[in-house]
């Protein structure tokens, strides 16, 4: 026989099929924009403090200046010094808000002139740095050499010593934890139901009839699956893609550095999950017998799925616990449950290794068990097969 | 691979037993297809029609019986050179139709230029070429038959499985579609092809095989087939009825204003038939009349 490999000529046609559908595009479209959502979120709300801009007025409180500086930086308060010698000017600028705190002497009294109110931070900052010049020209007064003070003032670092450390910030491991799981069962889900929705139309249109005349069964399930997962590759691909830009780009802290395996693993989650449940939904399209019936049929896989999605909510909670690892070895559960422990603790490679390849086993068998399924109920006419049919007629 | 195997039988389906759960669907079919020749599968709905079909493409495996091509035992690779038609026609409702002839013919092992010559051609001659980036289901239903005829031969099949192919159709698309069919026989494909239309298959087919209850009832040409026909005489006189009374071996069948249609028992003596219309009155029409399919069939389903 010439040509291209059957399984390759169904696969394109699938792909073909799936690129001409609005729904696939949007669904790209969404997920993009959530991966990139949650990575950019968090530097939108949580921009860094603006610095306060001090203006010194007069040459006195003008010499104070270094040690503003030495204070706030001890405070963790950002300050920027302005140079305005006029108060009028300043009392001006704060009015329209370009400047927060003019300090000035006025009749030996040391006044901060704000608009509103004053950082409770910055009043202590200004107030040590207004002690510290009564301290200097005090000194000064009593013959104490400039350097002598200047060295009494250098503040010795002050070294922190926790007793009871607070634990590390799980917010940002539960989101990604939370994203991951939403992404895998929503893909898996959406790209298993577009395998039953296609193998049911075939049915139900007798396509299949004409198919299997000249395509052997497993030919044409294989080449099914291997090109609605290529469609889902590409977009969880595109996801991935874009979430890794986005993080680079944002480049924040406060996103944990795991971000940089969960993505990739996403990818690779979605692969093995979405061949074992395809096959399962294969079998379960070709059990209807009018394209109605799909919900129903897959409705046993859908929840099973749901299912798994749901406990990553546990699992924020208690990522280390003993049900979560042994339940990231279960192939129909661990392409959820197994990223989500990737977000959310260290997970050892060994564990990740034994885990994907049951899941490929588990998919093996799966697919062995749909394979003798969908090859017999697709061209059997009469009413919708139960599942408990199609095991039977499988086994006979 | 040539297409011409003129003469000799191509097909051979022999003691072919098909069982869904307790009824014997198929039981014991035999019957082959030549080169070159339309042989007709006749019989009533369940009469095994459509399964016997089915396992001649392999969308049922057999379970017992064999069904051999140009002489061994018909294999996967063969298939492709087989072209079907299934009862429940089978297209994707959404898919545009030359790119569903080019996909179906690549599936048979065409490459994608030889697919789309082929498609574009057979559009053509089917009168679908203005109609080849329409989705299948724009189309009526009588164009959606030429379709999955085309999806049948686009590949150019050796042997052409026809379940049905022209039922609900108006009679201008079956004189067209047989002239087709016709055609095809012409370069030595050998077409197997089921209907309950009598009449057309009558018209088209070389060979009939009669089904009842899944087993053959008879099989043969048309002539063949007539030829177990009773002899039967149409006979019209200018005389009061009754006439025919008293004839041996004469059965009156039906009479109209042409006269009366009698069958002719074995023995039966024509002449004497003649003699008595001639002592009733003068004798406008006297003659053998050609029997049809149909009659066939109820002769044989009678039984």
């Amino acid at each position: 026989m010439s040509g291209t490999p059957t399984v390759w000529l169904v696969a394109r046609r699938e792909i073909d099929e799936r690129l001409r559908s609005r729904y696939i595009r949007i669904m790209t479209a969404l997920s993009v924009a959530l991966v990139v959502a949650v990575i950019v979120a968090p530097s939108l709300f949580h921009k860094p403090a603006k610095p306060a801009t001090v203006a010194l007025l007069g040459p006195s409180t003008q010499a104070l200046a270094p040690a503003l500086q030495h204070a706030a930086s001890a405070a963790g308060v950002k300050v920027r010094v302005s140079d305005l010698a006029s108060e009028s000017v300043a009392r001006a600028q704060i009015r329209d808000k370009s400047l927060d705190v003019a300090l000035g002497v006025s009749d030996g009294q040391e006044l901060a002139v704000v608009r509103q109110d004053l950082d409770p931070t910055l009043r202590a900052v200004l107030q040590a740095v207004v002690s510290e010049g009564h301290l200097r020209a005090s000194l000064a007064a009593h013959g104490v050499s400039p350097a002598a003070v200047a060295q009494a003032l250098t503040p010795a670092p002050l070294v922190v010593v926790t007793l009871q450390p607070s634990p590390p910030d799980q917010t940002a491991h539960a989101l990604a934890a939370i994203v991951a799981g939403i992404l895998l069962y929503m893909s898996i889900l959406l790209y298993g139901q577009a395998v039953a929705q296609g193998v049911a139309q075939e049915k139900t249109s007798r396509t299949a009839e004409v198919l299997l005349a000249v395509v052997r069964p497993s030919r044409l399930l294989t080449g099914k699956v291997l090109g609605i997962g290529l469609v889902g590759f590409v977009q969880i691909g595109l996801t991935v893609a874009a979430g890794l830009i986005a993080n680079a780009v944002v480049n924040r802290t406060e996103i944990p550095s795991t971000v940089w395996v969960l993505l990739p693993s996403v990818l690779l989650w979605f692969l093995l999950g979405f061949t074992l449940y395809a096959f399962a939904c294969a079998a379960a399209g070709a059990l209807v017998a009018r394209q109605e019936e799909i919900g129903f049929v897959t409705m046993p896989i859908s929840m099973f799925l749901v299912g798994t999605f749901l406990l990553t909510y546990v699992a924020v909670g208690t990522p280390d616990a003993l049900w979560l690892t042994v339940l990231s070895f279960v192939p129909p559960m661990a392409p959820v449950l197994m990223p989500v422990r990737i977000a959310l603790t260290h997970v050892p490679v060994w564990q990740v290794v034994l885990s994907a390849a049951l899941t490929l086993a588990g998919a093996a068998v799966v697919a062995v068990t749909a394979a003798r399924i969908y090859s017999l109920a697709l061209v059997r006419g009469g009413a919708k097969l139960s599942w408990g049919q199609a095991l039977r007629l499988s086994r006979s | 691979m040539s297409a011409g195997d003129g003469g000799g039988p191509v097909l051979r389906v022999a003691g072919l037993r098909h069982r869904f759960g307790e009824r014997l669907a198929v039981d014991g079919v035999e019957f082959t297809v030549s080169g070159g020749e339309i042989v007709g599968l006749v019989g009533r709905n369940g009469a095994g029609k459509t399964t016997t079909m089915r396992v001649v493409m392999g969308i049922l495996q057999p379970q017992e019986g064999e069904i051999t091509w140009r002489g061994h035992p018909v294999e996967f690779a063969d298939r492709l050179r087989f072209g079907y038609m299934p009862e429940e026609r089978g297209l994707y409702p959404q898919m545009k139709i030359l790119p569903q002839l080019v996909y179906f013919a690549r599936l048979c092992g065409l490459d994608r230029a030889a697919a789309e010559r082929r498609a574009v051609e057979l559009l053509g001659r089917l009168d679908l070429a203005a109609r080849a980036q329409d989705q299948t289901v724009a189309l009526s239903h009588g164009n959606q038959q030429r379709v999955q005829l085309a999806v049948a031969m686009v590949h150019e099949p050796d042997l052409l499985v026809l379940d049905e192919p022209f039922a609900g159709l108006d009679p201008s698309v079956v004189d067209d579609l047989s002239s087709m069919l016709r055609a095809e026989t012409e370069r030595g494909r050998a077409i197997l092809f089921s209907s309950h239309q009598l009449d057309l298959v009558e018209r088209l087919c070389d060979r009939v095989v009669v089904l009842e209850h899944g087993r053959v009832l008879a099989a043969g040409s048309l002539d063949e087939l007539r030829a177990r026909l009773p002899r039967r005489l149409r006979v019209q006189v200018d005389a009061p009825a009754g006439w025919e009374r008293g004839l041996a071996g004469v059965h009156a069948r039906s009479g109209d204003d042409e006269g009366i249609v009698f069958d002719l028992d074995s023995g039966a003596d024509a002449q004497a038939v003649l003699a008595a219309a001639q002592a009733a009155g003068p004798v406008e029409q006297f003659g053998y009349e050609r029997g049809h399919l149909v009659d066939v069939y109820r002769e044989l389903v009678r039984r």
